[in-house]
């Protein structure tokens, strides 16, 4: 599944049967109004008896249905086309993220793979069959208003000028005040929920008053520069208000004045009769009808292109991808061990070049150095989480490349830098580890990680919720939470990231010993770490040097 | 739907005016438009038989071509005041919409707060706010504005052009609306919940997977979640299409009423004229006015499926609003002088603390300190009344505090939490939080005791921004405003939850001792784990 190539495209799919049959809708109005014209000229001409009425009536209500009918097929079919294609998006992104090293926060992404492109819709069910109707129904009526009457084509003419330009124009000013307005609820929000954030800390100072004070003298600031630039926006689409009501009075008085032949000129010889002007007046009003559908639907072909122009920004944007994908495979055997030769990762825009270092089974590395100098980074590589930049990282006597990635994933043991929890049981995130480990597994890992008893001190225990930064623990809690998974995986190579951080000296010791004892059985441990004691305690220690930026 | 109802008077009462006049407008422009139509049928239809008779040069053509342009131009005024009175009514409701939210959610308790601060609770709340914009500008004013046109146009063309095409017109389109609204309206309710609900869960899948996409990697657990989150992508595109089925099938019922109004309106009229009953130009007159009043029901589809989600979001939202508030005291201004000691006696917190007792005096600091998940944090929480102690009393002053009003308390009781939130606004702004009276020379004072003034002097001083929660300072910037605007208010009990943290342990020695110098009669009590502040502190209490 891929994403399409332009803006446009990701906007605002087209489906040209549904946008046909309602065009097609659009012209049963001729017919019907030929027919109301034919009722009016012989009611005048007082030739008018009831089976005539009754004909044009069926002939005005059938082509009636027949409309509505059309309508609903054609919004059926594109309803349809947006479920397809905004699904197909959905999933293009999301799977394509997972696959991604993070970039940004996780929260930006994931409104886009919900409400943001839910706002799709609307633009894929209006825009596009507005525009069709915009181009091509003005211009039919022009052409036949001509055919009747030279001067009441011109008067359309005139009242709709240069529509292209006009829609344009009034698609621009629709477009600014609904950023605008957009812009306006966007800083409504943003007031609104760092006061809801800090409601514990305001109630706490007591400063509730100053704070609702505040917040309703920066949103009445608000509402009145809003106000400003809409009274401008405005008056732009007041503008096609004003042709269209004038349109229709021009054609009326017009029409009116020649049937009392008050006015002699517009017409190709004969005098204009009562069926051409009743069929002119009733068409103007249709004439501008597409033009006001489509400034209603170019609010939503703005939001859908913003949209459009946030899925381009994802797609293009230059992540480093996952080697291999986290499905299960084959485990890769051969004995544990991992080693560096001339590895250079990428950490943002600098470039971080790693010492050639090698460790076996019953062996442990320390990456150490000051904090964002690419210790975790490290770490990432060594699972397979990102691609080596130059170098070569091997592991188990084996290049590691997008074919050994997966396999190599089965014997890790993995802690990382900040902890997340998935909304469900502190059980279930301990499982993701092993799926099938039992109580006892459970326990012995909590217990190995010094985590056990404040696990069980939790309101629902181990099948308690936490919050997903660890809310419920403290965070050198949490962390020993991830630490226990990582135990419980009963890997052989274990991959962890500042296991002592964050703890009081007691506990920083516990677990230092908990991984130096696995170390002597045979597990091989990468630690990047800071804690002097811990570098001390490893059979080999390395730093990451930069190398320098580049774009 | 009472919720709904509720958020409808909180709009209407805060833009009365111009939700009334907005009002006015949209009927002086709806009717407008059926003037202008029907005025000009009749002026063709009347000028054509006139011309026919050769009465063509005796018949008045001032006063209809003069009406005919004056509602031309009057509606377009009239659309005019209508956009901009109402825009700025909607605004003005949802300004007032946030407000409550914000002043309800200030009178809740304050452990019920702390509760819902960790969840996405409040979050999803704000964008439930941003739904309710509709309830004026999609809802009632096109719904309260139709009705009263649909009235008003049928009693003029039962005085123009009599009962029959009057009656068919209001009939179909009065009776076709309430029958659409009430078909449809009850359906839209449902769809929109189980749209939201899919879309909710497929933002929490997502982000879930998202943040922890690299633990699902290496555990290989990453198809399973992907595989999750389009099961929930599926599901809202079925909820998805229930709501648009239910707009696509009202639309089509809407675009039916129309057509059979105007069909009615021809074949009932002109029945007449065959008979001798009614004249031509009248019978046109109401052939036009039926098809102008076409604009009235447009609006219906789109809202009733705008109504469900609207009436989705004013539940959840309404929930959380008490009806009545009582007013806010002014701080500080009434109530006993609360002056220490701090007076702990036999508090129980089960499962942390079996038994707690301590007394923290006038000048005096102490430090609660032990590994970290032992209770620190939970025993200032009871101190603060953030937590309910299981056992035990917690005085000041000798008095019990939950016998101390709530603005008496926090007057006097301040309390840092382990995760102090910051306001947007400058540093001056930031510190009278803590106390709206405290004067610039105060604030430079406080600024020097919690080490910023150095800071604030290479800024813009007392105008420096802090910044959307504080995104403009770093994290012990942050901290160290947190404490300033703590201190500002000079309680005479401080706690303090790692006040500290980030900090080097000079500059956390200077905070600590300048907050000392600044309150010297206040009872403090810390919970740290940092040497620097237990070398600090008069006394320390370990939990263990």
């Amino acid at each position: 599944m891929s994403i399409p190539d332009t803006p446009k495209q990701i906007a605002a799919p087209r489906d040209r049967r549904a946008e046909l049959a309602l065009l097609v809708g659009s012209f049963a109005w001729l017919g019907q109004a030929a027919a109301i014209a034919s009722v009016v000229a012989r009611g005048t001409a007082g030739t008018l008896d009831a089976a005539f009425v009754a004909i044009s009536a069926a002939l005005v209500l059938g082509l009636g249905l027949c409309r509505a009918g059309l309508e609903r097929w054609a919004s059926g079919r594109l309803t349809d086309l947006a479920e397809r294609h905004v699904s197909s998006l959905r999933r293009a992104i999301i799977d394509g993220e997972l696959t991604r090293r993070p970039l940004a926060a996780p929260a930006a992404l994931s409104s886009l793979v919900s409400e943001k492109l839910e706002m799709l819709r609307p633009a894929i069910l209006r825009f596009g069959p507005a525009r069709l109707r915009a181009m091509v129904v003005p211009l039919a009526l022009l052409i036949v208003a001509f055919t009747q009457s030279w001067a009441a084509g011109a008067i359309l003419l005139v009242a709709g000028p240069l529509i292209p330009v006009f829609s344009a124009l009034v698609g621009m000013a629709a477009q600014q005040a609904s950023a605008r307005q957009l812009d306006q609820m966007s800083t409504l929000g943003t007031l609104l929920s760092e006061r809801v954030g800090a409601l514990v800390d305001i109630r706490l100072l007591g400063a509730e008053r100053a704070v609702l004070r505040d917040f309703e003298g920066a949103t009445n600031d608000l509402r009145a520069r809003t106000m400003a630039v809409l009274r401008i926006a405005f008056l732009t689409s007041t503008a096609l208000e004003l042709f269209a009501a004038l349109g229709v009075a021009m054609m009326a008085v017009y029409v009116g004045f020649s049937l009392l032949g008050q006015i002699e000129f517009g017409t190709y010889g004969a005098p204009l009769n009562v069926w051409s002007g009743v069929f002119l007046l009733l068409i103007a009003p249709e004439y501008f009808a597409p033009l006001r559908d489509m400034s209603a639907a170019w609010h939503d072909r703005a939001a859908a292109l913003a949209v459009a122009d946030e899925v381009i920004a994802w797609r293009d944007a230059e992540v480093p991808a996952v080697l291999g994908r986290g499905a299960e495979a084959a485990e890769i055997d051969g004995p544990a061990a991992v080693r560096l030769m001339d590895v250079t990762l990428r950490l943002g825009d600098q470039s971080i070049s790693y010492p050639d270092a090698e460790v076996a089974a019953g062996q442990a590395l320390a990456i150490s150095g000051p904090s964002g100098s690419g210790k975790s980074t490290l770490l990432a590589a060594l699972a397979g989480l990102m691609p080596a930049e130059a170098g070569v990282i091997e592991v188990a006597g084996r290049s590691l490349t997008a074919a050994t990635a997966t396999g190599w994933r089965q014997r890790i043991g993995w802690m990382p830098q900040s902890p997340h929890f998935m909304k469900a049981s502190v059980l279930a995130n301990l499982k993701l580890a092993r799926p099938d480990a039992d109580v006892a597994a459970v326990n012995n890992a909590l217990q190995a990680a010094g985590i056990l008893l404040q696990i069980h001190r939790l309101p629902h225990g181990i099948n308690e919720t936490l919050g997903e930064n660890g809310a419920g623990l403290s965070g050198g809690e949490a962390r020993r939470v991830t630490l226990a998974r990582a135990l419980l995986a009963g890997a052989d190579v274990l991959l962890v990231d500042e296991p002592t951080a964050d703890l009081d000296a007691e506990t920083a010791a516990a677990v230092r010993s908990t991984l130096l004892g696995l170390r002597d059985e045979g597990v091989l441990l990468v630690i990047a770490t800071h804690d002097p004691a811990l570098v001390a305690a490893c059979d080999l220690s390395i730093a990451p040097k930069p190398r320098g930026t580049s774009a | 739907m009472t919720a709904m109802k509720r958020v409808l008077i909180l709009c209407l009462r805060s833009a009365k005016g111009a939700m009334w006049r907005g009002g006015a407008l949209t009927v002086l422009v709806l009717l407008a438009g059926v003037g202008l139509l029907s005025l000009s049928g009749w002026f063709i239809a009347a000028a054509a038989a006139a011309g026919l008779a050769g009465a063509g040069l005796t018949f008045d053509v001032f006063k209809p071509s003069a009406g005919v342009r004056a509602l031309a131009l009057g509606r377009t005024a009239a659309r005019y005041g209508e956009r901009l009175l109402t825009h700025d009514a909607t605004l003005k409701a949802l300004v007032a919409v946030r407000l409550r939210l914000l002043r309800g959610l200030m009178a809740q308790p304050l452990r019920r707060l702390e509760r819902a601060r960790a969840g996405a609770a409040l979050n999803r709340m704000i964008s439930d706010v941003d739904a309710l914009d509709g309830v004026t500008s999609r809802l009632f004013l096109p719904a309260i504005a139709g009705a009263i046109t649909l009235i008003l146009a049928s009693l003029g063309l039962l005085w123009l052009i009599g009962a029959p095409v009057a009656g068919w017109i209001a009939l179909v389109y009065g009776g076709g609306a309430l029958a659409i609204g009430r078909r449809f309206g009850p359906k839209a309710l449902p769809a929109a919940r189980r749209a939201e609900r899919a879309i909710q869960a497929v933002r929490a899948r997502a982000n879930d997977a998202f943040a922890a996409r690299e633990d699902l990697t290496v555990y290989n657990a990453l198809d399973a979640q992907a595989a999750q989150i389009h099961r929930a992508g599926f599901a809202l595109g079925r909820a998805r299409d229930r709501r648009d089925s239910v707009e696509r099938v009202a639309q089509f019922w809407v675009t039916i009423a129309v057509q059979s109004a105007v069909a009615g309106a021809l074949f009932i009229g002109f029945w007449q004229v065959s008979q001798g009953t009614l004249s031509t130009p009248l019978a046109t007159t109401g052939v036009l006015a039926a098809l102008a009043l076409s604009e009235v029901l447009m609006p219906l589809a789109r809202g009733i499926s705008e109504f469900g989600r609207i009436a989705d979001s004013a539940r959840r939202v309404m929930d959380d609003i008490p009806e009545e508030t009582a007013p806010l005291a002014e701080r500080g201004k009434t109530g006993p002088v609360v002056v220490p000691p701090l007076d702990l006696r036999g508090v129980a917190i089960t499962p942390l603390i079996d038994t707690l007792s301590l007394t923290v005096e006038r000048g005096e600091m102490a430090l609660l300190s032990g590994p970290s998940g032992v209770g620190k944090s939970t025993v200032l929480n009871v101190i603060a009344g953030l937590l309910p102690a299981d056992r035990g009393s917690v005085c000041i002053g000798g008095t019990p505090v939950d016998q101390y009003s709530d603005e008496d308390l926090r007057g006097n009781l301040g309390y840092l939490p382990q995760r102090a939130a910051l306001i947007d606004g400058t540093v001056l702004d930031s510190l009278r939080l803590g106390n709206p009276d405290l004067s610039e020379d105060e604030a430079w004072q406080i600024l020097e005791a919690v080490q910023l003034s150095g800071f604030a002097t290479s800024r813009d001083g007392l105008k420096t921004r802090v910044g959307s929660r504080g995104s403009a300072l770093s994290g012990g910037e942050r901290r160290r405003v947190a404490l300033g605007r703590l201190i500002a208010g000079r309680p005479a009990v401080l706690l303090m939850d790692e006040p500290t943290e980030g900090l080097d342990e000079a500059t956390a020695t200077a905070v600590l001792h300048g907050i000392r110098t600044y309150l010297p009669t206040s009872a403090i009590l810390i919970a740290s784990h940092r040497d620097c502040d237990r070398a600090l502190a008069d006394r320390t209490i370990t939990l263990r």
